[in-house]
């Protein structure tokens, strides 16, 4: 446990971790997460977050606006990876609270917790630039399949990052999963953390060429097969930090403020009470910080000589 | 006054005459005031009577657009000077419009558009040359016709200014300059010229060394957006000229003043100086040209990476990257052909170990795995026509000798991870070209050792047997590897390596590519050689073993598509495999002779996280592996037992539920070799006992096995249905299609044999479905026992022949074996139950049991 809390105060600042480090933690996360259930009960009080994207300093202002883990319980609904300069510490920071607090913190996966993606949008680059090799990566994927795929909270609100499935009406189904595997190119687990809603009258095609696109239809008849009165998703920038849809079924939770650290968006992240009342909260990004140097622009970490 | 025939600057003369009409706006009407022939012309007034000659340009010119009557030429229809900040506008294709200074409205028409170029040409170089002020705009409509777009062909260019002294003020005036010039293309194209011409950089450098001096923020900043915006020019010789020598460090010193981060300053300078990776030479590097590539290559790197990481938009990204990638294929084509590199693969030659004089050796040669490793990165970006080339002459040069290095004598496992890494990716490239040069490098040594085919004696063969190829050789590493180094990365490593090099598909990818002289042709007859002799020597125990499959028409159909002699090159390949590496790499999951069932004894040797990869790859070659070969492996080996029995407690989790998952997916084959396996073994057992631990449980163990028990019944529900569209068709046609039934069967064992434990799980919705498709096959069953009955006599002698068909597992096995074999049938004989006639008693379980026979569409 101390070593646990060691390495969290040097994720928080951003600084190296040894692969060695990396790599006993994703062992013992693997263990944790594989006690866990495909879709996670979760009692309220609870805070709802939506994509991180390695941002790693607003994943800080996040937990410091919404009362911090060590007081408030989470639900991440994924996409911690890929796009920001600090996937690999946010994605630790997050496994790190999780091995200390596992009652008070869920992870969900996201579509960019897959080996394939995080090869195209930045992880695996990030960890060769940090490592020099690619075995860091391959540990954290290892963990990505043991992700849970959802949650459920007060058996009243379903959590997922995509959306729905036409090969999931019940959320009992999605139990017979064996969801340690990459997420497939089709299929219930795919739709799950791809699929986006939209105003169509029935499961479309999505343009994103995995996952399908759905409508008020198909919510109401999965709110209601479900006995559940809201989806609470993530996957799309919202400008806002988050979009309710379809008469409050369903709400977008983006929790990555000034997107690819240039959309201009603020973030979210909503407060589930006892009474299942929803509480937004917004922020913004971070600003540059004066003192320890300015921890916004990433540095080269390893130091590496080059023959070429 | 006189008329220039020829200009002395040589830029440009006076044109040939073109035909125009003449308007003159009046009264907001535009009025034809004639037609003729129009000329640009030149004229020097001479305002010294000195020597014309001379250099000193002390004659004055002057230009005009003149048009003569075409009718009578004395007759000038037009004299218009080119001169003051006059705007001509080029609209469309023919008209030439401006505004004199005396206020004149003046349209040219041309009869075509080549003459309005020439004219146009004509007022660019006046423009240039004589009269800086006036400008040319080029105005078309819009798309669609909406609007209009104004492009500048030519016009005074604001350029900022070149003192070496500036202030706060000039600094500000250029980066508005700057800025505006990115407008017009023209503007921008006439900047980049200047930048480089005047080697602004260097002014704006020095500018900088007085202003850091003198703590002027502001005068930093401006500087700062002054590179910066020069960045976004976007154009390669600005980019290339930041990183030389001379201007690196003073563009990075320039940029870690950021206006965004104005209370702090970033330190790149400090950090390539002293913390940054250094460029290491391992030998001297001779050429400087190339030393001069390979600095500009990482100064890009550093700048796109760290200190623009933020500033950088799409566009500029993918300049960087543009030229980054051009470099590199520059430094990669280069080191092809220099010694450079191949003198450092020479490093790794333990023949010449005595001529090595370094005193340094095992540094530089782990560096040189380290270079290697960067090159092979570096390459990755690379067309793949150049990969190929790259790979080959890495190959050529002695990339192998490097790799035993590494695998051999190397025990630092981050070297290991660099060598392995590298030839993950040349093998991801292209296989072929590994085996390709490995078996030329065998070349010589078969030609001298082994006789032409068919004149050999038994004697030669011995001798060809021991040798093993390059590709046998090179899996045999790296199985010995994954057995023996712990460290998880390496491991994770090997294992990709050796996936892909057993990727029956990986295999071809690149069979028609370009291979020069080392032509597939050439490869097929290396290997013929070798493997002519190998196979006349084990001929005794293949050809039995491999007859007994040869009906076997459920063949991996991937392979459809090969011609015949890589078909039979694959074949050998992997026939190769499965005798010489398969029992070494799967050595702790096969049982020893004599040992018992107890599998305790392995225990220690080998941990958990090792045996979580060998059963993915006894999933991946059961799976991707023509069946026949890999299944025979696979049985005869009773890896399956051992894989089952990892299901038991005292494992990690990991292992149990990867077991579980190899054993899915050989069920997924549907392929009844193995099914009758697993349920003669009773290797199910472990399942259940896994799942009793977890019943109660909503966890990924929970889920992993719900999930089998759904492939069961889904599978089980499938093949039903197919059963009774068979059935319909063999009544209306008499045709009995055979279909295996694999999952039926099956369903029938797990229900018949755990049914005590589903009555526990019958909340699982496929386990319901198990247990009441069981229920309705008895039924069905009991109905159909008559018309089966004689449908069996009927064929009694299919049923003969098929017999003969049965398995390894099942006919070359132990005595008890036997007994377990004709136990289980007797139990499923139970289930069947109602076919009493003794002659069927076999041929009622073969029935059930049909040969499998190609996927019916």
């Amino acid at each position: 446990m101390m070593k646990i809390d060691r390495t969290i105060t040097l994720l928080k600042q951003g600084k190296h971790i040894t692969e060695e480090a990396v790599y006993s933690l994703c062992l013992k996360a693997q263990e944790l997460l594989m006690t866990e259930a495909n879709v996670t009960h979760v009692d309220t009080p609870v805070t709802i977050c939506g994509d991180i994207h390695g941002q790693l300093h607003d994943l800080l202002t996040l937990f410091g606006k919404s009362g911090g883990v060590e007081k408030t319980r989470y639900i991440f609904l994924g996409d911690f990876v890929d796009r920001g300069f600090y996937s690999l510490e946010s994605f630790l920071l997050l496994i790190c609270y999780k091995l200390k607090y596992p009652d008070r913190i869920t992870l969900i996966r996201g579509n960019h917790e897959t080996r394939q993606i995080t090869k195209v949008y930045g992880f695996y680059d990030e960890i060769m630039r940090k490592y020099g090799n690619s075995n860091v990566w391959r540990y954290c994927c290892e963990v990505f399949d043991y992700l849970s795929l959802g949650a459920i909270i007060n058996n009243n609100i379903f959590c997922v990052h995509g959306g729905l499935s036409p090969d999931v009406s019940t959320i009992d189904e999605i139990r017979a999963i064996d969801r340690k595997q990459e997420v497939p190119h089709e299929g219930a687990m795919c739709d799950l953390l791809w699929s986006d809603p939209d105003d169509v009258e029935k499961w479309s095609l999505s343009p994103r060429g995995a996952g399908f696109v759905f409508g008020q239809n198909e919510v109401n008849q999965f709110l209601h097969t479900n006995n559940v009165e809201l989806i609470a998703r993530a996957h799309q920038l919202v400008m806002e930090g988050y979009k309710e849809m379809f008469d409050g079924g369903l709400v977008t939770v983006w929790s990555a403020p000034n997107y690819c650290y240039r959309c201009g968006n603020v973030a979210a992240v909503l407060r589930i009470e006892d009474d299942l009342q929803r509480n937004y909260t917004i922020f913004d990004a971070v600003q540059p910080q004066d003192g320890v140097g300015n921890a916004i622009i990433p540095t080269k970490k390893s130091q590496m000589d080059y023959f070429l | 006054m006189t008329t220039l025939q020829k200009d002395e600057d040589g830029t440009f003369s006076n044109t040939e005459p073109k035909r125009v009409k003449v308007y003159i706006l009046e009264n907001n009407e535009w009025k034809d005031t004639g037609t003729g022939f129009c000329t640009g012309e030149v004229s020097t007034v001479t305002t010294l009577p000195l020597n014309i000659d001379s250099d000193n340009d002390t004659e004055q010119k002057s230009a005009f657009l003149m048009v003569s009557n075409e009718e009578f030429p004395a007759n000038i229809l037009l004299k218009s000077k080119l001169e003051g900040n006059i705007e001509y506008q080029r609209q469309e294709e023919t008209l030439i419009v401006w505004k004199d200074l005396e206020g004149h409205d003046i349209a040219l028409s041309f009869e075509e558009s080549l003459g309005c170029d020439r004219l146009c040409d004509f007022i660019v170089q006046v423009q240039r040359h004589i009269a800086k002020n006036i400008s040319l705009v080029a105005v078309r409509s819009g798309d669609e016709g909406v609007g209009s777009i104004h492009e500048i062909i030519t016009a005074p260019v604001s350029l900022p200014g070149t003192q070496s002294e500036q202030n706060t003020e000039t600094l500000y005036d250029s980066l508005k300059i700057l800025n505006e010039n990115t407008a017009y293309q023209f503007l921008k194209t006439e900047t980049v010229e200047f930048v480089l011409q005047s080697d602004y950089i260097k002014i704006l450098i020095n500018c900088f060394d007085i202003a850091e001096e003198n703590r002027a923020l502001k005068d930093l900043f401006l500087l700062s957006n002054i590179i910066k915006t020069l960045i976004l020019y976007n154009q390669r010789d600005i980019l290339e000229y930041m990183v030389d020598d001379d201007h690196i460090m003073g563009v990075i010193g320039i940029l870690e003043y950021d206006t965004e981060f104005p209370n702090v300053k970033s330190n790149h300078r400090e950090y390539l100086k002293k913390g940054a990776p250094t460029f290491k030479e391992i030998l001297p590097l001779e050429n400087q040209d190339l030393k001069l590539v390979v600095k500009k290559c990482f100064r890009l790197q550093f700048l796109k990476d760290v200190v623009l990481v933020r500033f950088l938009d799409d566009h500029n990204f993918n300049l960087f990257m543009d030229i980054i990638l051009d470099l590199q294929t520059c430094i990669i084509d280069f080191l092809e052909v220099d010694p450079f590199l191949e003198n450092i693969l020479k490093l790794y030659d333990l023949r010449k170990e005595e001529e090595k004089e370094f005193t340094d050796l095992e540094e530089k040669r782990n560096d040189g795995i380290k270079l290697l490793h960067q090159c092979v990165q570096m390459s990755k970006n690379l067309e793949e026509r150049d990969k190929t080339k790259f790979y080959k002459a890495l190959v050529r040069m002695g990339l192998f000798n490097v790799l035993s290095y590494a695998f051999y004598v190397v025990t630092d496992p981050n070297i290991r991870i660099l060598a392995t890494e590298t030839i993950i990716t040349i093998i991801e490239h292209d296989i072929l070209l590994i085996r390709n040069v490995a078996s030329k490098n065998s070349k010589l040594y078969s030609r001298r050792k082994s006789p032409l085919p068919g004149s050999q004696t038994s004697e030669d063969g011995l001798k060809n047997l021991t040798p093993m190829s390059d590709e046998m050789k090179l899996l045999k590493i790296l199985s010995k590897i994954l057995l023996t180094d712990k460290n998880p990365g390496l491991r994770e490593q090997i294992v990709q390596a050796l996936n892909t090099l057993l990727h029956p598909e990986g295999c071809f990818n690149n069979l028609d590519g370009d291979f020069d002289g080392m032509g597939s042709g050439s490869m097929l007859n290396d290997f013929n050689y070798r493997l002519n002799s190998e196979r006349e020597n084990n001929f005794d125990s293949a050809t039995s073993l491999n007859n007994e499959y040869t009906n076997e028409g459920d063949m991996n159909s991937s392979l459809d598509s090969l011609d015949n002699d890589q078909e039979f090159q694959l074949q050998e390949y992997f026939n190769d495999f499965y005798k010489l590496i398969a029992p070494i790499l799967f050595a702790p999951l096969i049982e020893k002779n004599g040992s018992t069932n107890e599998a305790h004894d392995e225990k220690g040797q080998y941990d958990d996280f090792l045996l979580i990869q060998l059963v993915k790859l006894i999933s991946f070659i059961s799976t991707e592996h023509t069946r026949i070969t890999s299944r025979k492996f696979i049985l005869e080996s009773d890896v399956l037992k051992q894989v089952c029995r990892l299901i038991k407690p005292g494992h990690i989790l990991q292992l149990r539920l990867t077991a579980v998952r190899c054993i899915k997916n050989i069920i997924c084959l549907d392929d009844k070799y193995y099914h009758r396996y697993l349920m003669t073994n009773n290797l199910y057992d472990n399942i259940f006992v896994l799942m009793e631990e977890n019943k109660k449980k909503d966890n990924l163990t929970n889920s992993c096995i719900q999930d089998f028990f759904k492939i069961v019944s889904s599978k089980c529900i499938a093949s039903n249905m197919d059963k009774s569209s068979i059935e319909e068709l063999r009544q209306q046609t008499g045709i009995t299609v055979s279909k295996k039934n694999n999952f039926s069967m099956l369903n029938k064992y797990l229900v018949n044999r755990f049914g005590d434990k589903f009555a526990e799980l019958l909340d699982i919705p496929s386990v319901g479905v198990m247990v009441s498709l069981c229920e309705a096959e008895k039924m069905e069953t009991a109905k159909k026992s008559k018309t089966l009955t004689d449908h069996i006599l009927s064929k009694v002698d299919t049923i003969i022949e098929e017999e003969e068909d049965i398995p390894m597992a099942v006919s070359h096995a132990s005595p008890i074996d036997h007994n377990e074999t004709s136990e289980i049938r007797k139990r499923l004989r139970g289930d069947i139950d109602l076919i009493d006639s003794t002659t069927t008693h076999e041929a009622g379980i073969n029935l059930q049991d049909e040969l499998p026979s190609k996927r019916q569409n």
